[in-house]
């Protein structure tokens, strides 16, 4: 008994049985919101005149933001268990943990006019959205690219990611051998799943982050041939794209951020999103269970999508706007080529960031935790 | 330093004896070569030194503070010499064990120095030293951390040990005694240049100025008025106060007051107040009055009196 | 007899509290620690146990889920060969920069404990220390763009001809790498320069505790300064030299930061630490693998001890 108990996730055990109350209507402002974001998320006009999503909100609904910026997944999760703030931008791997551990708290759609312009696709995310309850509102999401140096590949960008998987000459005329990079962080095992779903149909892979004993080693040993090819590994947005200038490296997974950039800084640097597709990232705004000024939450969470917000955001981050009409309504600087720049139109192809975990709909997986100690091997060159 | 000329003969026992500062400790730097002449010769057994670095001198020293090697048992530091110079194990480890007997140490060359009295320190200094026979040998101040029983005793035994090794011995002290009991001559040193040299005996009683009177032994120094008084007209003269005898006022060559009296055990030593011819001059003389013989008490009128051949003239500085 | 009295003053609190304090020495000592002995034991030994706890629980395979019941199970997976290779890469590097540090350290300690003078030791101590003052990741960063590939050292290279010395040096198996900067070699001389004043300060001081006498006894005794150097300055500046070995050993096995941004991505202890407790959240694994340099340590320092290093304290 005791065996199956554990054998069964924390995750699943977790999954509230009882929807947790919602807010029913909402009151006069408190004066204040504080949010966990991640870093650049939430700009006032202080890094860079031209970004500010913060001041107009304050003086319209005389709530007083206040950030608190968190660098990983785990930073944000043990934050909001510490509890005090009002809201979190929470990635994928975060969010329904979240859930999970009952810190946040379901969101009355209803009370939040402008849901109704979130983009279609996102509305019922399965990171935010449980047993058809919703847990936030969608913030943003962006593509993990391929990254390539136009001098080496010319007019012809790479279509797969294969030049970053398989060992080949570039259209330069060298070997693609220690001129590509992979991103250090043991989720890019999806990435080597990704690759094979398009090459290797007979493994049967469904989803980059439900893999099986099977499915998961071959994915290791294509990474395992990748390490011949990486020179180093990254995580570090800023290190990758000194490493495009100075390291010489022709192509990577990397974000829209790094390629926006490298381009405002003239370097030949081009982006797409291969054929195989794309990994990806999507953040959700939550609110904390005992939010202390929950009507200044939902008119945050309202502002996300009413205002500049969205359209400032995707530029400024390099990633996509949930409201779609963001890209294209002149509320802030995004155009629709920015947009399609920064992968928009590749929704369908991007396979968003989500923790693997051993109960998985295909039966049972192989856990994150797992992940984590074999990258760190692969790496290590095992 | 500044003008300085010795000639130290073989198989000597020779001391340098002066006041801190007075350069003898830098006179012994020069020959074991840790400080380079700016001017001027070393020479040993008549070769010059002037090209020749420490290690290649036949001179060894025995430190003030010793310098035994912490990290190393007294076996070991005694054997440094002979391991240096590339002697094999077993041979230079005998030869350790008989310089360690020679200065009384057998049994202790397992031991580390700071398991050591000052004394067995300095005999393991001495032992070190002496292993690889030097031809002189350099001591600078050896016996002035230890106490007066024990100076004493190592006085007796360095001075034994230099008469049985026939190496010359090559000694700094300030400490005038140590330098008469032990030496065969002395160098006395003032602020960089010798105000003496000469056989301990003689720099005693015939001091060549004020300095050296003043410094070795504890003479009444007299003005040139004063001299003549005790007959010795025209010049500084010394005068020890052993020499002197008290004797009755009446018809005494010089009289004066008794002014204080200090208690020596061997004897007592007087302070006299006296005048010379004039009246004018006056003088404080200290007279050594022997055990057996009455001390005048404070304030009575005495008589001094001397063998002629005891008051010394001498340069004034 | 009532005036003898009267003329002794009044004592209030603070005179009876003085003269208890008097009486018992121990009492103050006792109140005037108890604070800094409490942060000691909670913060530092606490936080110590607490690890070394976590350390042998285990990760449940199958959930993920942290087995709160002792095991040694997790530390047998310390073994596996890819966590025995973190473990070996650490402990390789922390020695080679740790010796090289020390070679590095010893001339440059020892024209300052024995030469340098008045401003010129001023000058050293500025120029020890100075790197010490900017961040540590600017250090860090600034290095990665002097090593990268077309940093100025393969520039410099290349100028003077040498880059077939350099693209050697890189093409050695097992320590080299596409350039400098991703390569182990890379590695080693960012851990060096960043933890060499750690060795010259400790290395200095102790030279400067070797009495010139002991030098001069030397060389009387007919050593020539080689040999003085190996059977007498290097013994007696032991105890430094191992103080600096402390010091690059250590925070070597400890650093996260710089293999991170200079080398081929390829984990340290301390990176598998962060990872391991990060985002994994397999705190078992992480706790061993953080026991790991402890147990380094304890063994180097039991060397060092036999070594006789610690007998000049």
């Amino acid at each position: 008994m005791k065996r199956i108990l554990t054998a069964t996730t924390a995750l699943a055990m977790a999954l509230p049985s009882i929807t947790v109350a919602q807010v029913k209507e909402l009151g006069a402002g408190e004066g204040e919101v504080s949010i966990v974001a991640w870093p650049g998320y939430i700009e006032r006009g202080e890094t860079d005149k031209a970004y500010d999503w913060v001041t107009k909100f304050e003086e319209k609904t005389g709530c007083k933001v206040s950030i608190k910026t968190a660098n990983t997944s785990d930073e944000m999760v043990a934050l909001m268990n510490e509890g005090g703030f009002d809201l979190v931008t929470a990635s994928g791997d975060a969010s329904l943990r979240l859930v999970a551990g009952k810190r946040v708290q379901p969101v009355n759609i209803d009370l939040i006019p402008s849901w109704k312009n979130i983009d279609d696709r996102l509305k019922d995310a399965p990171w935010h959205t449980v047993d058809g309850v919703h847990y936030g509102v969608p913030y943003q999401w962006g593509p993990n690219v391929l990254a390539y140096n136009k001098d080496v590949f010319k007019d012809a960008p790479p279509k797969s990611w294969s030049v970053v998987f398989e060992e080949q000459t570039l259209p330069d005329g060298k070997s693609n051998k220690g001129r590509v990079q992979a991103y250090d962080g043991p989720i890019y095992i999806a990435d080597a799943a990704l690759y094979l779903m398009a090459h290797k149909p007979d493994l049967g892979i469904k989803s980059p982050y439900e893999l099986n004993e099977d499915q998961y080693k071959a994915a290791l040993d294509l990474l395992r041939g990748q390490r011949a090819l990486v020179g180093r590994y990254w995580h570090d947005a800023m290190i990758q794209v000194d490493d495009f200038k100075n390291e010489g490296v022709a192509a990577s997974s990397s974000w829209p951020f790094q390629v926006g950039l490298l381009a405002s800084e003239k370097f030949p640097i081009g982006s797409v999103v291969p054929e195989e597709g794309a990994t990806g990232w999507a953040d959700t705004t939550m609110m904390a269970v005992d939010a202390p000024h929950p009507n200044c939450s939902y008119m945050w969470m309202e502002h996300t999508l009413s205002s500049n917000l969205q359209s400032d955001l995707s530029v400024w981050f390099g990633a996509n706007p949930v409201v779609p009409a963001a890209c294209e309504d002149k509320s802030g600087m995004q155009t629709k080529e920015g947009c399609a720049a920064n992968g928009m139109g590749d929704f369908e192809k991007i396979h968003f960031w989500t923790t693997p975990t051993a109960k998985c709909s295909t039966g049972d997986c192989v856990p994150y935790y797992r992940w984590v100690s074999d990258y760190i091997a692969v790496i290590g060159g095992r | 330093m500044d003008d300085v000329s010795l000639t130290i003969a073989e198989g000597e026992f020779f001391a340098m004896l002066g006041p801190s500062g007075s350069g003898k400790t830098t006179c012994l730097r020069l020959i074991s070569g840790f400080e380079k002449p700016t001017s001027g010769v070393v020479r040993i057994f008549g070769e010059d030194m002037g090209a020749v670095p420490p290690n290649q001198r036949q001179v060894n020293t025995v430190f003030q503070d010793y310098a035994l090697f912490p990290h190393m048992n007294v076996r070991d530091n005694v054997s440094y010499g002979p391991m240096v110079r590339g002697v094999d194990r077993r041979t230079r480890l005998a030869e350790a064990e008989r310089l360690l007997a020679l200065v009384h140490l057998d049994g202790f060359g397992d031991r580390k120095p700071a398991q050591l009295s000052g004394g067995q320190r300095q005999r393991v200094a001495l032992a070190r030293a002496l292993i690889n026979r030097p031809r002189v040998l350099l001591l600078d101040e050896p016996l002035g951390a230890l106490d007066l029983k024990l100076r004493e005793a190592m006085q007796d035994e360095l001075k034994k040990l230099q008469r049985e090794l026939g190496i010359t011995f090559v000694f700094v002290t300030h400490d005038q005694g140590e330098a008469l009991s032990m030496a065969d001559r002395v160098a006395v040193f003032s602020q960089g240049r010798i105000a003496q040299v000469g056989p301990a005996a003689e720099i005693y009683a015939r001091p060549a100025n004020r300095f050296v009177a003043d410094f070795v032994g504890s003479s009444n120094i007299l003005p040139p008025l004063m001299a003549a008084a005790f007959g010795a007209p025209g010049a500084w003269a010394s005068l020890r106060p052993e020499a002197l005898r008290i004797v009755p006022a009446e018809g005494a060559r010089i009289r004066g007051r008794v002014t204080g009296a200090r208690y020596l055990g061997a004897g007592t030593r007087l302070a006299v107040a006296v005048s010379g011819h004039s009246g004018k001059e006056e003088a404080e003389i200290a007279v050594l009055v022997p055990a057996a013989q009455m001390v005048p008490s404070e304030g009575a009128m005495v008589g001094i009196d001397w063998d002629t051949g005891a008051v010394h003239p001498m340069e004034p500085a | 007899m009532s005036d003898l009295h009267a003329s002794l003053p009044a004592r209030g609190l603070w005179d009876r509290l003085t003269a208890l304090f008097w009486r018992r020495p121990g009492l103050l000592v006792g109140v005037l620690i108890a604070a800094p002995l409490l942060w000691l034991g909670v913060v530092y030994v606490g936080s110590l146990i607490a690890l070394l706890v976590q350390s042998f629980y285990s990760i449940d395979e199958f959930s993920g889920v942290v087995q709160r019941e002792f095991t040694l199970k997790t530390y047998a997976e310390l073994l596996r060969p890819a966590n025995a290779d973190i473990i070996l890469r650490t402990v390789t590097m922390a020695a080679a920069v740790t010796v090289a540090s020390a070679i590095l350290a010893f001339p440059i300690a020892y024209y300052a404990a024995r030469f340098a003078k008045g401003r010129w030791k001023a000058a050293f101590y500025l120029g020890i220390m100075l790197p010490l003052w900017s961040s540590y990741l600017v250090k860090v960063y600034a290095w990665k763009m002097i090593l990268s590939k077309e940093g100025i050292i393969s520039w410099a290279a290349n100028g003077i001809g040498a880059g077939a010395v350099l693209d050697a040096l890189l093409a050695l198996p097992g320590i080299g790498g596409n350039s400098l900067s991703t390569s182990y070699i890379g590695t080693f001389l960012v851990f060096v320069y960043v933890w060499l004043p750690y060795m010259i300060l400790p290395m200095q001081a102790s030279l400067e505790r070797v009495p010139q006498s002991m030098l001069e006894a030397s060389a009387d005794l007919g050593a020539g300064g080689l040999r003085t150097l190996w059977s007498v300055i290097l013994p007696l500046a032991l105890p430094g030299v191992i103080a600096g070995s402390i010091f690059t050993f250590s925070l070597t096995l400890g650093d996260y930061i710089i293999p991170q941004i200079i080398g081929n991505s390829a984990n340290f202890i301390g990176m598998a630490v962060y990872q391991l407790q990060g985002t994994a959240g397999n705190i078992p694994l992480a706790a061993a693998f953080a026991v790991v340099p402890i147990v380094i340590m304890l063994v180097y320092l039991g060397i060092a001890r036999k070594l006789g290093a610690f007998d000049a304290l």
